[in-house]
């Protein structure tokens, strides 16, 4: 079995009740559930950007908390549901996590640019001229521009439509692999969660109803809560 | 000789008060009862600064400046404290930067030979000061609350990329700092062209010459500029900090309360 790079064990935080899951290497793993589930929530304690109440989160079997905070959160990236560029050119954007470290070399930029599919001339643009969907691709650059190992993904395409989510979502699934990276990720759409995920996790009321295969949770729900859920969406 | 206005003329000044008090009445703004109330409480305090500039001119400059400094300064603190209260140590700050501003101030005046130290200079030329940066320490709390509201995402994002709470809120403390010190950079660059500046038009009533009246309006006019880019810097950059814990997470107003 490959190695365990996030153990939640019995977590509380806000409405999130006794979450107990494991996030293995090169896992995939879609979270799911009602509005207010508290998926986002969960989402945040990956990376500190929120902390539990009560339990235990461990990133390769340590504390998280014994983690210095900033390196933390550069190898666990965190892409947001709205874009949320700096108000610079997209260069800006992109160097602006490795600076902090004294990471960044010129090349890097076009690699992140190719990436996300998006032309290198665009690397001197200002953020402004770019559109819903190019706003979010350089969001995820951004994010990868720091080479995180963990891709906490909270609804990248919920703002996007149709044309565009099918196209970042190739883009994703190209550089997930390419980059072995392990992620967890919210997302409303089942169609989404099968084409991406590999594990699933179903939340509702803060509780973990159902955790496991993604295929088998759509296809061969357990649980009635997960059944109507699914039914709906 | 002194001028003097004669009282008669002055109750006269009623007439003047009636111009925003009928705009008032037909629009029905609602400020009918603010504009007596302004009015009234304005000329009395106008009128009680009087009496005790009177009395304090008497006393000897070392008790005299010191006590008016200090209700000054309290009065301004007091007043600046509402545009941030949700804030923790809100009224130490405010006064410790207040404090600080009108030494550097007084120091240089004082140092310099620009001024004397008695209480017909250090008091009002103070007062200008310390009035000044407690609207420019106002307007930066407004602007650093709104910002960090605004920019919440951008905030998040910049944290979520391992930025440091200090590197995080630059953006913001930048903005901030452009919206409180522009209107002063702006002032600076139109004074006497579009109104001759205050301090210069009482001097020029009291009989002061021109050329004398402006070299006093210049050190008033470069202090107050100077005094408004600290206080605004200094009320940034400490207040910063309580939007974040100490986890390095982004609290919003309601946390910042409850925290402090």
């Amino acid at each position: 079995m490959s190695e365990a790079i996030f153990q939640f064990n019995q977590v509380n935080r806000l409405v999130l009740q006794n979450i107990t899951f494991t996030l293995r290497e090169e896992d995939r793993l879609i979270i799911f559930g009602p509005s207010g589930a508290g998926k986002s929530t969960l989402l945040h304690l990956f990376n500190r950007m929120d902390d539990p109440d009560q339990g235990e989160v461990l990133f390769h079997n340590k504390p998280i908390e014994q983690y210095d905070i900033p390196q933390l959160r550069r190898s666990v990236g965190l892409v947001l549901q709205q874009p949320h560029l700096f108000p610079d050119t997209v260069l800006d954007n992109l160097k602006f996590g490795p600076s902090l470290f004294d990471d960044w070399e010129e090349a890097r930029a076009e690699r992140l640019m190719d990436y996300v599919n998006l032309p290198i001339d665009y690397l001197n643009k200002s953020v402004d001229e770019l559109s819903g969907g190019e706003k979010q691709r350089v969001s995820l650059a951004r994010t990868l521009a720091n080479k995180p190992d963990v891709l906490l993904l909270d609804e990248p395409t919920s703002a996007l439509d149709d044309r565009n989510i099918e196209a970042i979502e190739e883009d994703l699934i190209r550089l997930i692999e390419h980059n072995h990276l392990t992620v967890a990720m919210v997302t409303h759409s089942m169609d989404q969660a099968k084409r991406i995920g590999t594990k699933g996790l179903y939340i509702e009321e803060g509780q973990v109803i159902e955790y496991g295969d993604i295929n088998q949770l759509l296809e061969n729900p357990n649980t009635e809560q997960l059944k109507q859920f699914l039914h709906k969406s | 000789m002194e001028r003097d206005i004669p009282t008669y003329s002055l109750l006269l000044l009623i007439v003047f008060v009636m111009i925003p008090f009928t705009i008032a009445y037909i629009y029905q703004l609602g400020l009918k009862k603010e504009i007596i109330w302004s009015t009234v409480r304005g000329t009395l305090q106008l009128f009680l600064i009087g009496l005790i500039l009177t009395y304090l001119f008497d006393l000897p400059p070392l008790v005299g400046i010191p006590i008016m400094l200090s209700v000054m300064i309290l009065v301004a603190t007091f007043h600046a404290r509402k545009k941030g209260k949700e804030l923790p140590y809100i009224f130490i700050t405010i006064l410790v930067g207040l404090i600080g501003v009108e030494i550097i101030v007084l120091s240089m005046w004082l140092g310099f030979g620009m001024i004397s130290f008695t209480p017909e200079e250090v008091i009002p030329m103070s007062g200008m000061v310390i009035g000044n940066s407690m609207v420019a320490m106002g307007l930066a709390l407004e602007r650093l609350k709104s910002e960090f509201e605004q920019n919440r995402g951008k905030l998040l994002a910049a944290l979520s990329l391992g930025a440091t709470p200090k590197h995080a809120a630059h953006m913001s403390i930048k903005k901030t700092l452009n919206a409180a010190l522009i209107p002063n950079i702006d002032q600076l660059k139109t004074i006497g062209l579009v109104q001759l500046p205050g301090m210069m038009t009482g001097l020029i009533l009291g009989g002061v010459a021109p050329i004398i009246a402006i070299k006093y309006q210049l050190v008033i006019s470069i202090s107050i500029f100077s005094s408004v880019s600290l206080s605004a810097i200094f009320i940034s950059m400490v207040m910063y900090r309580f939007f974040f814990n100490k986890q390095m997470q982004l609290l919003n107003l309601q946390d910042i309360k409850k925290n402090g």
